[in-house]
């Protein structure tokens, strides 16, 4: 067996088998059914259209659009007519050769726009999104670039090789004589750059007998090497004189075709699927920007699959700045997702669970990262499915530690630690007496409390009130409010501070103790 | 930055009534101040009650009071603005109300006698329209039952009904508030009557405990926005008169009030920056430049006068330390008792007050404030409300009509001086 059949029949097997265990037993079943699913029709003109235009790339960039367009513009006729061309394009087009024009320079174009967009999005990816990538990100670039790189190499190595000239006169011109086989030398080296170790006759008439036995022997299957307007002059660039190793050749198409295979071998792991995954996730969503369409398993499995690893979520979150706080990279959508896979293939536990459930408790599922995803992943359904999906097992978060007990049994606890304090300051509004000077405990705050107004009994749902919360800080009870849930179902609306007569940041003292009881418990949970 | 014709200090009655009729009169009004002080409103718009205060002496005729009041007290600042003034100014403010959902009514040139959540009540000129119910049903002494909620603090309606021990047809009552248990506040109570249903709930809760009570007075919880539309809607229901009574500050009637105004005076093209204190102010001959809030959302106002309605203590207009009392925006001089020990008397409820409570702002004839000179501060600064001295308006029950009668009175010296 070859080395081209035994390539591409390892790299099919690494991709058959690889795509079957991403599919198999896809954990999109472990996610809790939305409550309410929405059953209206996706619209499949819509899909198509994103998946055509990439308008939704196009919404999270210019420049990341035109790197994507570039790229597929050029990489998918490379693919099919070129890659492919024994089972496509000869088909297809009778008298193909793959250095007949335009099909030589029509490789050269699409190679140079694939380099192009490539360019581009090695470009954004280091200005814009250096902080969120990984390995995997740069090597999917790198490996792309490497195939088309050494594609235009491997032609140019070709172009100059003389055992390439030798092989193709013993198969297609073997009655060749000694002058006629140096009269064609000549010609193909001054016309197709071809380099050769011995000197070259450049009599006129020579040349022109080298033009007529080209006319008459090559010229059928080689349009002038010119027309492949990069290689060539990459070729040209070699020092004059320089010529090329036999190995040469041979080595450059082991590289360009061993590459080729390792990337479709590669195709069905990390980020290498989503030309494939986020397509077909696009179609799914059928143009939709909100969430809840559809929530089914095989839809989440896609959704979960999708990610292109491409950053606009992170850029995007809501929440970003705690993962500055914290350090906890689960705070941005595109890790807290990659984090959830593996946990639904329950290969995920320890400090990085821990960090997949603070991650999903940070979540305000404010939307903005599902409506800007190129992929068109509903990551708000994820987010909320997951949510429940962890509580259900569980892992609640700092909030469902919190809830399993009562503000005095907490108060009981924390009563005995040294409660720090927070903010860079070292100081905190609920340690100093000039937060609460002005409260006359008014109610003001409590009246206009929307959570307030949404509990049916608020000393039941809600241990304490705000006001209630202020006048036990002011009377030094810190641990006894920790534990409240009313600083738990806080929604930081601002409206009691906004209407408090007296000033006193009510809301920012609610976010005060929350953040304090968050980090009390997250050393508490945490060897 | 734009150049405003009148920036209101305050936002409060005074403040609220300074950046109405500077609007109304086509002036181009900026006005900062504090959301949360006129939440403590009862509601009532009181004129003038209670004169001289020493002697409780009430007056049925308010206009009869302000005779009196200026003749006994020259420096009264309700003696720089004429009663027909006041008046005016009185109609047009409850005109404003009227067109932002809130009705007021009373009984011209009369003060009236309006039931308190502690049973007693209170002289004042205009009030709710939905607590005249009250007022007609103790006139009459008519067999009314009063309501109110378990969990609700700050009304209690057997404590009223004691209190009036001579209105011997009032009988009390003590329901569940349908939707809601533990503790009641009134502003979310006011929002869930907005629903219809919880209406209907409610009315059949009282309706067994009707009898022969021809009105049925409740807490003032009957919505926000559509108050008196509630109160027919419950009148329809139980078949009788329906009257709220208003609840101990906080209560509802001040949010109805500040939301009529948050409503109304930016679609007169007001500028409002609620919640926002003035907290610098510089002074030029033809401009004053003002930075409102603080840290990152302070904003600078320039404008070229200014109305100082930023009240007394709570409003946070006058500063009061352990030796002294300062204005707090300009710094201008305070009338105020010489010595701390001066501040007040030695009984809290002594009959002629504290001196603390007549401590403000002197000003010339125009309510412009007096500077260190004795001089105006400023030719286009004026002061209107809590903030000025010789008043104590809490205890003369004259609050509202005092900050707005003195409202208009610096809106129109001000804007022939622009």
């Amino acid at each position: 067996m070859d080395f081209f059949s035994a390539g591409l029949g390892l790299a099919c097997l690494s991709f058959v088998l690889g795509f079957a265990w991403r599919v198999h037993g896809r954990p999109g079943s472990r996610l809790p059914a939305a409550s309410e699913q929405d059953r209206r029709k996706s619209g499949l003109a819509a899909g198509l259209v994103d998946i055509i235009l990439l308008r939704r790339t196009l919404r999270t960039g210019k420049l990341r659009w035109a790197g994507h367009t570039l790229l597929i513009l050029g990489f998918l006729p490379l693919l099919f007519l070129h890659a492919m061309d024994g089972i496509v394009t000869r088909p297809l087009f009778s008298g193909y050769e793959p250095t007949l024009e335009p099909w030589q320079s029509a490789r050269n174009a699409l190679g140079l726009a694939a380099l192009a967009g490539l360019g581009l999005l090695v470009w954004h990816r280091g200005r814009r999104l250096r902080a969120f990538s990984r390995v995997q990100d740069w090597a999917l670039l790198g490996l792309l670039a490497a195939v088309l790189l050494t594609g235009f190499v491997l032609e140019a190595a070709k172009m100059a090789s003389p055992a390439d000239f030798e092989r193709m006169v013993a198969d297609f011109f073997p009655e060749a004589d000694g002058d006629e086989f140096i009269a064609l030398q000549a010609h193909w080296a001054r016309e197709n750059g071809v380099r050769f170790e011995r000197f070259l006759p450049t009599a006129p008439e020579i040349l022109e007998q080298g033009r007529e036995l080209h006319e008459d022997r090559c010229a059928g299957c080689h349009a002038p090497t010119a027309t492949a307007f990069a290689s060539r002059t990459l070729a040209d660039a070699l020092p004059a004189g320089a010529v090329l190793p036999r190995t040469m050749a041979p080595i450059f198409w082991h590289l360009h075709v061993g590459l080729a295979f390792l990337v479709l071998a590669l195709l069905p792991w990390g980020k290498f699927l989503h030309p494939l995954a986020s397509p077909a996730n696009l179609l799914v969503r059928g143009g939709r920007w909100d969430s809840g369409f559809p929530a089914a398993p095989p839809a989440r499995n896609l959704a979960l699959e999708a990610c292109t690893r491409c950053g606009q979520c992170s850029l995007h979150c809501s929440v970003a700045p705690s993962r500055r706080v914290l350090g906890n990279v689960d705070i941005l959508p595109m890790d807290k997702l990659a984090d959830l896979r593996s946990w639904l293939d329950r290969s995920l536990d320890g400090a990085r669970l821990a960090d997949l459930v603070e991650g999903s408790h940070v979540c305000t599922e404010c939307l903005r990262c599902t409506q800007v995803c190129p992929a068109g992943i509903d990551l708000q359904d994820l987010w909320i499915s997951s949510k429940a999906a962890l509580s259900e097992a569980g892992r609640a978060g700092v909030d469902g530690e919190i809830r399993k007990r009562t503000a005095g049994e907490w108060a009981h606890e924390l009563a005995s630690r040294r409660l720090g304090k927070v903010g860079a300051s070292g100081s905190g509004l609920a340690d100093h007496a000039e937060s609460f000077w002005g409260c006359v405990q008014c109610t003001t705050c409590t009246g206009v409390c929307p959570v307030v107004a949404v509990s049916t009994d608020p000393q039941r749902d809600l241990d304490l009130t705000p006001q209630q919360i202020m006048n036990y800080l002011r009377m030094g009870l810190k641990a006894q409010t920790l534990g409240a849930r009313m600083v738990w179902s806080c929604t930081t609306c601002y409206k009691c501070q906004e209407h408090c007569p007296q000033g006193v940041p009510v809301a920012d003292i609610l976010y005060e103790l929350r953040q304090l009881g968050a980090r009390t418990l997250r050393h508490r949970g945490k060897p | 930055m734009k150049t405003y014709d009148v920036m209101v200090i305050g936002s409060g009655f005074a403040g609220m009534a300074a950046s109405l009729f500077a609007a109304k009169r086509g002036l181009s009004v900026v006005q900062a101040g504090g959301t949360g002080g006129i939440d403590f409103s009862t509601g009532f718009i009181d004129l003038l009650a209670v004169h001289p205060v020493a002697e409780q002496r009430v007056w049925e005729d308010p206009f009869a009071a302000l005779v009196a009041l200026r003749r006994d007290l020259p420096l009264h600042p309700y003696a720089h603005v004429a009663d027909d003034e006041i008046a005016a100014a009185l109609e047009e403010f409850t005109g404003f109300l009227e067109e932002n959902g809130l009705c007021y009514t009373g009984r011209p040139g009369r003060n009236t006698l309006a039931l308190t959540s502690a049973g007693t009540v209170k002289p004042t000129y205009l009030l709710p329209c939905s607590a005249w119910g009250g007022v007609e049903a103790l006139e009459a002494k008519a067999p009314t039952l009063l309501v109110d909620f378990h969990g609700l603090k700050g009304i209690s309606a057997r404590q009223i009904a004691e209190v009036r021990a001579d209105w011997p047809g009032l009988r009390t009552a003590r329901v569940r508030f349908p939707g809601m248990g533990g503790e009641l506040y009134p502003e979310h109570m006011a929002w869930s009557m907005a629903d219809q249903a919880r209406r209907i709930e409610l009315a059949e809760a009282v309706r067994p405990l009707l009898g022969d009570a021809r009105f049925v007075g409740f807490p003032a919880i009957f919505g926000m926005t559509d108050t008196m539309a509630v109160v027919r809607h419950m009148e329809e229901l139980l078949g009788r008169r329906v009257f709220e009574i208003p609840t101990l500050p906080p209560s509802i009637a001040g949010p109805r009030l500040r939301a009529a105004f948050d409503r109304g005076l930016p679609a007169l093209g007001v500028r409002t920056y609620t919640q926002k204190l003035v907290s610098a102010a510089e002074v030029s001959g033809e401009m004053f430049h003002f930075t409102a809030g603080s840290g990152s959302t302070a904003v600078r106002i320039a404008a070229r006068g200014a109305v100082l309605a930023s009240g007394r203590f709570f409003g946070k207009g006058l500063k009061a330390d352990r030796h002294a009392v300062r204005e707090a925006v300009f710094d201008l001089p305070v009338r105020q008792p010489e010595k701390r020990e001066d501040w007040h008397r030695a009984e809290f409820f002594d009959p002629r007050g504290h001196e603390i409570n007549q401590s403000g702002l002197e000003t010339d004839a125009a309510l412009r404030p007096l500077g260190a000179d004795g001089r105006p501060f400023h030719p286009r600064l004026h002061a209107a409300g809590a903030i000025l001295a010789h008043q104590d308006w809490m205890r003369m029950k004259c609050g509202a009509g005092l900050a707005i009668a003195t409202a208009c009175k610096a809106v129109r010296e001000l804007s022939q001086n622009l």
